[in-house]
Parts: C-alpha cells; sequence; structure tokens
C-alpha cells in the first residue's frame, strides 16, 4: 500500500477549533486567566509602601511564569481527564488526525490564555512604573510564553492517567505548590532551606529564575544552568506525557 | 483466512491482556471488503477489545492487527476506516456543522459536509450546539463522523444501544445503503436481531476466542432447528438426555430446549413429565443458535 497523505491544514483547522472551544467555554480557563494580575496587584502593588520598580519588576518575573502555569495545567490536565471521561479523546484517537495535532491545538489555545494572562500583568507592571528595554520585555514574553510547555506537558501526563476530579486536585496542589516551591510569589533566597530544595526539582524554580535573569533581578546560580535544566525538565514531562498517551486505552 | 487476500482488516493470533485478564486470546479475525460482519458475544467476550486493536487504540501484546495493510495505530491506516464508539461524547460548545466539518479535514476524499448532514438526517440540527442535542440526535452525528471520510471500512461499536425503534430501523436502513455500495462493516452487538437483520457473516466471541464464524441462516441451522418451550418440573441436566436435544435450559420458570428433532424430544418429554403443559414450538431463532454455541465455553468457565 503506497503512502496516505494527510490532508494539508488538518492541524491548523484542530488549533482554530480548540480556539473556538475555549473561547465559547471561558469559565474554564478564565479563572486561570485572572488570577495571577489580580495576585501580582494586590501583593505587589497594593499591599505595603510603594515598592520600588526594581522589587515590582523581580515579582513581575515570577508571577508571569506563575500565569503560565494555570492554563498549562488546568487547560490540558484537568480538560484532558474531562474529556477522557467524554469519550472526545477516543474519537479523536480512532480518526487520522496524529496525536501530534491534538497536542499542538491543545498547547496552541494554551498559549493564547496564557498570552493574555501575561498581558494583563504586563499591564499592571507597567502601571506600576516598572521600566524594562524593548529587547527585556520581548525576552520576558517569550520566556512567560514558553513556560507553557512543561506545565502542559506534565498536565497532558496526569489528564491521560487520572480522573477529571482526581486531575483537578492535583493541578490544584501542582499550580499553587509551584508558585511556592518556585519562589515565585516570595523569592527563593526568603524561603526556608527544604522548600528551596524542593524547588530544585520544580521547573517553575529554574523557569523563575531565567525570568529575574532578564529583568535584572538577583538571581541563584549558574543562568545557564538553570536552562537547560528547564529544557531537560520539559524533556522528562515529554516523555511522561507520551507514556500515559501510549498506555492509555482511551 | 490469515492470508485472504481481499481482507481489509486482520487481526492474526492476537492475545492482549488488560489488567490481569486475558481479554483476547489467540484470536484471529479477517473482515472482507462489501461484507457486513457482526461480532457477537456476551460482556467481556473481547468485542470492544477486538475493535481498540483494529481501530489502534490498543497494541496487541502478540500477533499482529493491519488496517489496510498498515498498522492501525498509523494514522494514515485509519485514513480509510470510520468508526463509531459506544460511549463517545462529543465537544458541547461546537456546532454539528463545525463539529462535521473539522472531522471532514481529517479524511484526504471526504464527502461534502452537506451530503454527510444529509445521509445522517441533521440538515435541520445544522447550527445546534453538540451540548443541547437529545440522545439520539447526538448518536446520529456520531454515525456522521463515521462516514463523513466516505470510509471502506465502517466500525460501528453497539451502534443502536439505548436507541428507540424507529432510530434504530432508520440506521439499519442506513447501514444496508453503505454496505450495498460496497463499504466493508464491522458491527458489534448485544443484539441478535440487529446482526440478523444487518450481515453476512455472524463472529461470537466468548471469554477471548472465537467460537463460530458463520452466516445467520447457517447459525441457525447449526442451532438444530427447532426450540421447545414448556413449563415441566424437570430439570435441564435433564432434559438435556432427551433424544435429540442439543441445550436445555431455564427461563424463569419456563424451560427452553434446543433439539434437532422436535418430535422424538416432545414425546419423550411427555413421557418422562405427563404433567408437562404450556408447550410451544419454533423454529430456533439465531439467539438460541448462540445460546447453543456459548453454552459448553459457559459451562467450563462456572
Amino acid at each position: 500500500m503506497t503512502a496516505v497523505i494527510l490532508p494539508a491544514g488538518i492541524w491548523r483547522r484542530e488549533a482554530v477549533a480548540e480556539l473556538k472551544r475555549s473561547w465559547r467555554l471561558p469559565q474554564f480557563l478564565l479563572p486561570t486567566v485572572l488570577t495571577p494580575a489580580a495576585f501580582y496587584a494586590l501583593f505587589t502593588l497594593a499591599i505595603g509602601a510603594a515598592p520600588a520598580p526594581t522589587a515590582a519588576a523581580a515579582s513581575l518575573a515570577g508571577y508571569g511564569v506563575f500565569a503560565a502555569i494555570g492554563p498549562a495545567l488546568f487547560g490540558f490536565g484537568a480538560g484532558v481527564a474531562m474529556e477522557r471521561e467524554q469519550g472526545l479523546i477516543e474519537l479523536k484517537r480512532v480518526s487520522p488526525l496524529p496525536a501530534g495535532a491534538f497536542v499542538a491545538a491543545k498547547l496552541v489555545a494554551a498559549v493564547a490564555a496564557v498570552g493574555v494572562a501575561v498581558a494583563l500583568i504586563y499591564c499592571v507592571a507597567i502601571l506600576a512604573g516598572v521600566l524594562l528595554s524593548g529587547e527585556q520585555w520581548l525576552a520576558l514574553a517569550l520566556l512567560h510564553l514558553a513556560s507553557t510547555l512543561p506545565f502542559g506537558l506534565i498536565g497532558l501526563g496526569i489528564g491521560m492517567r487520572m480522573s477529571g476530579k482526581g486531575a483537578v486536585a492535583i493541578a490544584n496542589v501542582l499550580f499553587l505548590g509551584s508558585a511556592v516551591v518556585g519562589g515565585l510569589w516570595i523569592p527563593s533566597t526568603m524561603l526556608p532551606g527544604w522548600m528551596r530544595t524542593v524547588g530544585e526539582f520544580a521547573p517553575s524554580y529554574h523557569l523563575g529564575q531565567l525570568a529575574r535573569g532578564i529583568v535584572g533581578a538577583d538571581t541563584i546560580g549558574s543562568l545557564p544552568l538553570h536552562g537547560a535544566i528547564a529544557v531537560a525538565m520539559t524533556i522528562g514531562a515529554a516523555v511522561w506525557a507520551w507514556t500515559g498517551w501510549r498506555r492509555n486505552p482511551a | 483466512m490469515h492470508d485472504d487476500l481481499s481482507a481489509i482488516a486482520t487481526l492474526v493470533d492476537v492475545s492482549k491482556r488488560l489488567g490481569s485478564t486475558l481479554v483476547l486470546d489467540r484470536f484471529s479475525l479477517a473482515i472482507r471488503a462489501g461484507e457486513v460482519t457482526a461480532l457477537l458475544g456476551p460482556n467481556g467476550a473481547g468485542k470492544t477489545t477486538t475493535v481498540g486493536l483494529l481501530t489502534g487504540r490498543l497494541q496487541p501484546d502478540a500477533g499482529t492487527a493491519r488496517l489496510f495493510g498498515l498498522d492501525p495505530a498509523r494514522p494514515a491506516a485509519r485514513m480509510r476506516m470510520g468508526v463509531m464508539l459506544q460511549a463517545s461524547g462529543l465537544p458541547d460548545a461546537l456546532s454539528v456543522g463545525e463539529v462535521i466539518t473539522l472531522q471532514s479535514g481529517y479524511y484526504a476524499n471526504a464527502r461534502p459536509v452537506a451530503e454527510t448532514l444529509e445521509i445522517a438526517g441533521l440538515t435541520d440540527l445544522t447550527k445546534r450546539r453538540c451540548g443541547a442535542l437529545s440522545g439520539g440526535q447526538a448518536r446520529r452525528v456520531q454515525y456522521a463522523l463515521a462516514i463523513c471520510g466516505r470510509p471502506a471500512l465502517l466500525v460501528l461499536d453497539e451502534p443502536t444501544a439505548a436507541m428507540d425503534r424507529a432510530s434504530r430501523q432508520a440506521l439499519w436502513a442506513t447501514v444496508r445503503y453503505a454496505a450495498h455500495q460496497g463499504t466493508a462493516v464491522l458491527l458489534t452487538s448485544h443484539d441478535l436481531e440487529e446482526a440478523d437483520a444487518l450481515a453476512d457473516r455472524v463472529l461470537v466471541m466468548d471469554h477471548g476466542r472465537l467460537v463460530a464464524a458463520d452466516s445467520p441462516a447457517n447459525l441457525r441451522a447449526r442451532a438444530g432447528g427447532s426450540v421447545i418451550r414448556c413449563r415441566t418440573a424437570l430439570a435441564p441436566a435433564l432434559l438435556q438426555t432427551l433424544p435429540g436435544v442439543r441445550e436445555a435450559g431455564d427461563d424463569g420458570g419456563d424451560r427452553h430446549i434446543v433439539t434437532a428433532d422436535a418430535v422424538a424430544t416432545v414425546r419423550a418429554l411427555c413421557t418422562a413429565d405427563p404433567a408437562v403443559s404450556q408447550l410451544r414450538i419454533a423454529d430456533a431463532a439465531l439467539k438460541d443458535a448462540i445460546a447453543t454455541l456459548l453454552a459448553p465455553h459457559q459451562r467450563n468457565a462456572a
């Protein structure tokens, strides 16, 4: 049998349909999109004396990573688990749609939600007087958007292994836990020693350090090493997601 | 069977374990072009697992699965197959038209969307959100998703479960039409009437193995011709020893006896139990044939 060619545009159309679905059911993503900006405004700006713009910039680095974790973990983890329970994933898996197109479409929808979430934070930051160069804004935005990937893959692995309710619970724990031990809310230098140790195993810590590096805040350890660890963790998350996808019948 | 050149989908000596259960035990199957094959068997016989292997969702532990000559796990292998799953949902936020348009986009040789909607009787529901459909309407969308790519193989997993009689008849008509157009159909069902109405070939499964493969007419003949129903105090085990009897069982008070020689059996029955009452004799239905085929296996398992 000769090779069968998949129709052109199959990836793009899947992504558009996924964006439509999230747009029409905003109740799933809206809380995770709004929470980070609200927290950032509340804890960085409203509480205490007006912070120095440098402190607000350092916070911005961490809150942007936090903003990527929510849509990634909930959109993929809880979303995929619920779709699996409803038999929606099974429907895709018996069609000629490649698994990659399915995952990419979900990723596009998550990145779009993250884009809105970080844009809101950037607005708050600008109002607070944070001054960054064009290159810094660009690098920061790319890093924040890219943070969706490792957490999306972790979420996919959870979603393929757990029930909808279980996945929501785990996503909540990871969402808040990653923010705390990763030093996204309170800088790692101010965390108890054991939390910093746990943080070493969280992608949020390494991504947070990279983001702090971009805005010129103080960092711990070597930035290239943080970058390498973040990439390695993303690959590990991809393996976790792939094995979950393979072993689950639906 | 293994070297059947007209086979478009095959399982050869496939074993599959799910958890600690051996769901399929060196099971083989060939689906031929233009033929409606019904897969029958009790719950846990391995029907859904068979569908899972042919549609690429499951990987065999041993043996091979082939779909149009390819591994069903490859998206390209599934290009000429349409599947209607037993319990799959639909994306609530998308309209019927959007879902069918999206699915049609997966196939190289898709039907025009308007034609798919027409065949499935969904033209009036094109703009309706899937979340607002009734159960029967949702099943019709599932059927539309299965046929939108002009499949050469249509897999229907319990297609009419929970459908009312009119919807069932309507679906049967569309399946017959698809088969008439040369589409091979694999159908799993609990419903023997459905298999009898649609299938060219019935495969009876039990405990992951093939028990019988034949046309519905031949299977009926193999059952021995007649079914006797009556009210008697005699135990099924004793009835089994009467002349001509293939199988006897208890239907909650009444007894049923499948026999090759109704006259001899009835004569012996009346002698053994002069108080026998409510005697009825009918031609064996496919149901009786399958009960006969499954009986020895179930006794072994018990």
